[in-house]
């Protein structure tokens, strides 16, 4: 049920600051323990109540994102989970930099043995927005609750 | 990259199948194969590999979880099984990994089948 982030203004894209989470958002810390960054992300979008597919489609987005902190830098990162009557979403920052705001619009070779992560990303969630700055790199995951129709 | 290796998170087993005329190694793969474990899968792919079989399948059935870094590591294996004459196929993958598979579209570069029998079959 992945969308094209495409139908979407983007504001992130432009260099301008994400909002805060709302309140009530939940955070974790990790570095190494992706499993546990998985199971938090697939019990609150349960309770969210988003349906079992797209919860483990945004469980591989985040895991995914979440990856990157591993791979790029040389400290933790931070995941914030919250939602509303309409959404849910997931926001990983970290103090890696992403040069290219457009990295995964394009579908990776099937053989490639690298890059597919953040396309992954971007063809699963409803919307990603993505800023990376010298304080870091947010990338912020959304997931509608019931798009529209469907009847999830 | 700097983090602790998760030995728990995902276990490797193998073995040779006599299957017929033809074995083949089957890959059990239990848990879930991340980032953080996907060098431990590239050594125990590698190793099997390396002793050239004709067949090579993995069994995803116990995999609850996996992302691109352990699936660059199948298609890496893929890939060097081709190069010296081998197939490799992938077994009942669960709903998130057949789902990653499809994304990825890397089903179309290794069959996929919905249990080990029918992929030794072939």
């Amino acid at each position: 049920m992945a969308r094209s982030s495409a139908h979407f203004p983007e504001p992130s894209s432009r260099g301008l600051p994400l909002p805060s989470p709302t309140n009530g958002a939940m955070y974790h810390t990790y570095r190494s323990d992706l499993s546990q960054v998985r199971a938090l992300v697939l019990q609150q979008a349960q309770e969210a109540g988003l349906a079992e597919g797209r919860a483990n489609d945004l469980v591989l987005a985040v895991s995914e994102v979440a990856a990157n902190t591993l791979r790029h830098t040389h400290s933790s990162g931070t995941l914030a989970i919250w939602h509303d009557a309409i959404e849910v979403v997931c926001e990983i920052h970290d103090e890696g930099k992403i040069s290219d705001p457009e990295v995964g619009r394009h579908r990776p070779a099937p053989d490639a043995t690298g890059g597919h992560g953040l396309w992954i990303v971007r063809q699963v969630c409803d919307l990603v927005e993505l800023t990376s700055d010298a304080n870091g790199t947010t990338v912020r995951m959304h997931m509608t609750l019931r798009p529209p129709g469907t009847r999830n | 990259m700097w983090y602790n290796a998760d030995v728990d998170l995902l276990t490797t087993s193998v073995a040779t199948v006599e299957s017929g005329s033809e074995p083949y190694t089957l890959v059990e793969l239990v848990g879930e194969a991340d980032v953080t474990n996907s060098d431990a899968l590239r050594e125990v792919l590698d190793a099997e590999v390396a002793k050239q079989p004709r067949t090579l399948i993995i069994d995803l059935s116990g995999l609850r979880f996996m992302d691109s870094s352990a699936l660059h590591v199948i298609l890496r294996a893929n890939r060097a099984m081709d190069r010296q004459g081998g197939v490799v196929a992938l077994a009942s993958p669960r709903d998130p990994v057949a789902k990653m598979l499809r994304l990825t579209a890397a089903d179309q570069l290794i069959p996929v089948y919905q249990s080990v029998s029918e992929a030794s079959a072939g």
